[in-house]
């Protein structure tokens, strides 16, 4: 049993993996190297660590962009890859307005550079009023409303000649009025782009939140039923043989199409952390993880079952040590291995679960965007934008194949049978 | 064996009326139910009508007792009538069954054509160029989320270069004969078939490399080899035979899948099988038909599970039953 061979060699150390290794190396520095040679899990790896980076930097990015993954255009929908949208004029004068209501000293200041700088259509448009020229009040609105209308090539011109303190605030403002889609919109004219980051950080948040969950009910079930044995093993392990053996699409399909508000009325508790923000994710959680606990029930009891009877459980037993002690402390760290190993797969077939019934309109809803709720609209207009389903759904695909050889490379790194190749 | 089929058999049958009480009574916590509907589509209707009409529909009474006039409805023979088409039941799902059946024999055919060549193929010279290659793309295809392959094999074939449709079961509103018409399904099957065959491609790849490798290492193989018997006759009769067992296994698993459907592909290719009916009948609060297909789905993946472990007894006689 090769699972036998891994827990003696981590419950006792090197001593016993010494024997089979041409060097005294610690367990870990082996499976280490084991692992960086396999080069496709090392490659996964990294594809992770990037995904996990854009996902926990996504309110940076979003910042920096100065683009909300939320912010609806119906104009410009649809648009190509790399596109750029300015805003209306109306629009870039309303952002205008705003400024010198903020900051009228500093547009001041400015206005005055501009005008003593020339070159700027004081009175192009029928807005201006000609009679405060006659007047002569100075009104800092004309020379940057001008500037507004000017050609971008222009602006920067004249940006770059300007030396008061408002420069700054003003570059910001001008970039504002133009939005690069580095991905096209969708077909509320969302930005793509900033979606997917969004997206990356729902789906592989909810992978591996679904992962980690059901890695812990499948140890507690897997626990109890090797460690106790008797009906409890009989009644678990019919209960997880049965619920392995369920068709799960049909079933989850049923399952996520209950109305939480249905649920509430007979239990009310529910509504103290189920909000109407997050009731789709709360229930794709539950109905996702209700059907990926069981293999892990099922590995982490056989290696219980043969762990329990070894030397180390006995010596606990007899110095007085509490099941439950004996579970936590000395069971639980001798199963962890093959446990970050189902983890692993489970975060892949997780995010292909969420993705299939986000994909079906079950599982999470709009807005909050998801990898497989932005390929569900984008089957209608697939012939309009193709992007919109190329790049989530390669996203999908990175993202479990990396999980899944990152599996693959870890069972290989800690699988004696592995080491002896 | 005849105990051990027969007690199988009594607890698939629990497993399934378990499981049917478990989704009826789902189905009552889907938001709107039938009356709902007609609320929405009759303005004009009373607080009496609606009384009066969830008595006569029955909806006034707890879920256990609608599930067993369902029951006992069912067991007469009466699958009720489907909300949305206005036809009963077992006129809907027959055409639906026929098209899932047709659908998934020809991925089945095609994933085992491919797979099963290639997996032999891979197991003799592992590790090399060639097994690195396809076993990449068996992980590549294993990993693919079907709906995305199927929407970039519309993407393709039918937006790109235009020669297979997008979607649909067959051209409707033309006669072309039986050769015609059947060239007619196959073009709509080529897409949806494809995207079906691909996770089982994986599959059965690596389970007949593994297989075919365990088979290879057998002691009974070096006999043949130092017997001096041709390489193919080796490869084929003996390994390949005895790599056959767990194959069986597997494929008896996926036969489960020919009736039940699956949802996901035909809902991308719209194509009118069972596993689209039962998400759309679900979608749509169809509830006879959601019922009745989700119960035909779920019996069929648990008989053939059955039968897969029968089968594997036929197969290997050193496995007992107890």
């Amino acid at each position: 049993m090769a699972l036998q061979t891994r827990e003696s060699a981590t419950a006792e150390g090197p001593s016993i993996a010494a024997p089979n290794a041409p060097q005294f190396l610690p367990l870990w520095r082996l499976a280490w190297s084991n692992f960086l040679e396999h080069r496709m899990a090392v490659a996964g790896f990294g594809v992770i660590l990037l995904m996990v980076t854009i996902a926990l930097s996504a309110p940076t990015i979003t910042r920096l962009s100065g683009i909300d993954p939320d912010e609806q255009n119906p104009l410009n929908r649809y648009l190509t890859p790399w596109s750029t949208v300015s805003l209306s004029s109306r629009q870039m004068e309303s952002l205008m307005d705003q400024f010198i209501e903020q900051k009228p000293e500093v547009a001041k200041a400015l206005q005055r550079e501009l005008v003593g700088q020339g070159g700027i259509p004081v009175s192009a448009g029928g807005s201006v009023d000609t009679s405060a020229d006659a007047t002569g009040v100075e009104r800092p609105e004309d020379a940057l409303y001008g500037l507004l209308r000017l050609e971008k090539p222009a602006q920067k011109e004249i940006l770059k000649k300007l030396s008061s303190p408002g420069k700054k605030d003003l570059k910001e403002l001008l970039q504002g009025t133009t939005t690069l889609h580095v991905l096209g919109t969708d077909e509320l004219g969302r930005d793509v782009f900033i979606r997917l980051v969004w997206g990356t950080r729902v789906s592989i948040g909810v992978g591996i939140l679904v992962a980690v969950a059901a890695a812990l009910l499948g140890l507690l079930v897997g626990a109890a039923a090797g460690y106790y044995g008797g009906w409890i093993d009989i009644l678990l392990m019919r209960v997880t043989d049965s619920l392995l053996s369920l068709p799960q699409l049909p079933i989850l399909i049923v399952v996520s199409a209950v109305s939480l508000s249905k649920l509430e009325e007979l239990f009310p508790p529910l509504r103290l952390f189920v909000t109407p923000a997050n009731e789709s994710i709360v229930k794709l959680v539950f109905v996702v993880v209700l059907f990926s606990w069981m293999q892990v029930a099922r590995l982490v009891r056989a290696s219980v079952l043969s762990l329990k009877e070894r030397e180390f459980i006995l010596a606990a037993k007899t110095l007085g040590a509490a099941d439950v002690h004996i579970i936590f402390r000395h069971l639980f760290p001798n199963v962890l291995a093959p446990l970050l190993v189902s983890v692993t797969l489970g975060v892949g077939s997780s995010i292909q679960a969420e993705a299939a019934l986000s994909f079906l309109g079950l599982g999470i809803q709009q807005p909050t965007p998801s990898w497989g709720n932005m390929l569900f609209n984008a089957l209608e207009i697939m012939q309009e934008a193709p992007v919109l389903i190329v790049v989530p759904g390669l996203l999908i695909l990175a993202t479990t194949i990396s999980f899944n050889s990152l599996g693959d490379g870890l069972q290989e790194a800690i699988d004696p049978r592995a080491l002896r190749r | 064996m005849i105990n051990y089929i027969f007690r199988r058999l009594i607890q698939t049958l629990v497993v399934i009326v378990a499981l049917s009480f478990f989704c009826f009574y789902l189905m009552t916590l889907m938001p709107g139910d039938p009356v709902d509907l007609m609320v929405q589509s009759n303005p004009r209707i009373t607080a009496e009508d609606i009384v009066r009409l969830r008595a006569l529909y029955g909806l006034d009474q707890p879920a256990h007792v609608r599930y067993g006039r369902w029951v006992k409805d069912l067991l007469q023979g009466d699958f009720g009538y489907s909300r949305t088409y206005r036809i009963p039941v077992t006129e809907l799902m027959g055409p639906k069954l026929i098209n899932t059946f047709v659908l998934s024999v020809a991925a089945l055919m095609l994933s085992l054509a491919i797979a099963v060549p290639l997996g032999i193929l891979t197991a003799l010279k592992p590790n090399s160029r060639f097994d690195t290659v396809v076993n990449f793309f068996a992980f590549a295809g294993i990993s693919a989320p079907t709906f995305w392959l199927g929407m970039v094999l519309i993407l393709v074939f039918a937006v790109g270069f235009k020669i297979l449709p997008a979607s649909g079961t067959f051209t409707i509103g033309e006669e072309f004969g039986f050769w015609g018409g059947l060239w007619d399904r196959a073009k709509y099957l080529a897409l949806p078939a494809a995207t079906l065959a691909h996770i089982e491609i994986g599959v059965f790849l690596r389970f007949t490399r593994s297989a075919m490798m365990e088979a290879l290492r057998q002691d009974f193989i070096r006999t043949a080899r130092a017997k001096g018997l041709a390489r193919w006759q080796v490869v084929i009769d003996h390994a390949f035979r005895n790599a056959l067992l767990p194959l069986i296994t597997i494929l008896a698993l996926s036969l489960g899948g020919v009736f039940s459907g699956a949802t996901i592909t035909e809902t991308v290719f719209a194509y009118q099988g069972v596993g689209k009916l039962v998400y759309d009948s679900i979608i749509a609060n169809d509830f006879n038909v959601a019922m009745v297909s989700f119960l035909i789905s779920v019996s069929m993946i648990l008989f053939f599970n059955l039968v897969a472990d029968i089968l594997y007894g036929f197969a290997d006689p050193r496995i007992s039953y107890r």
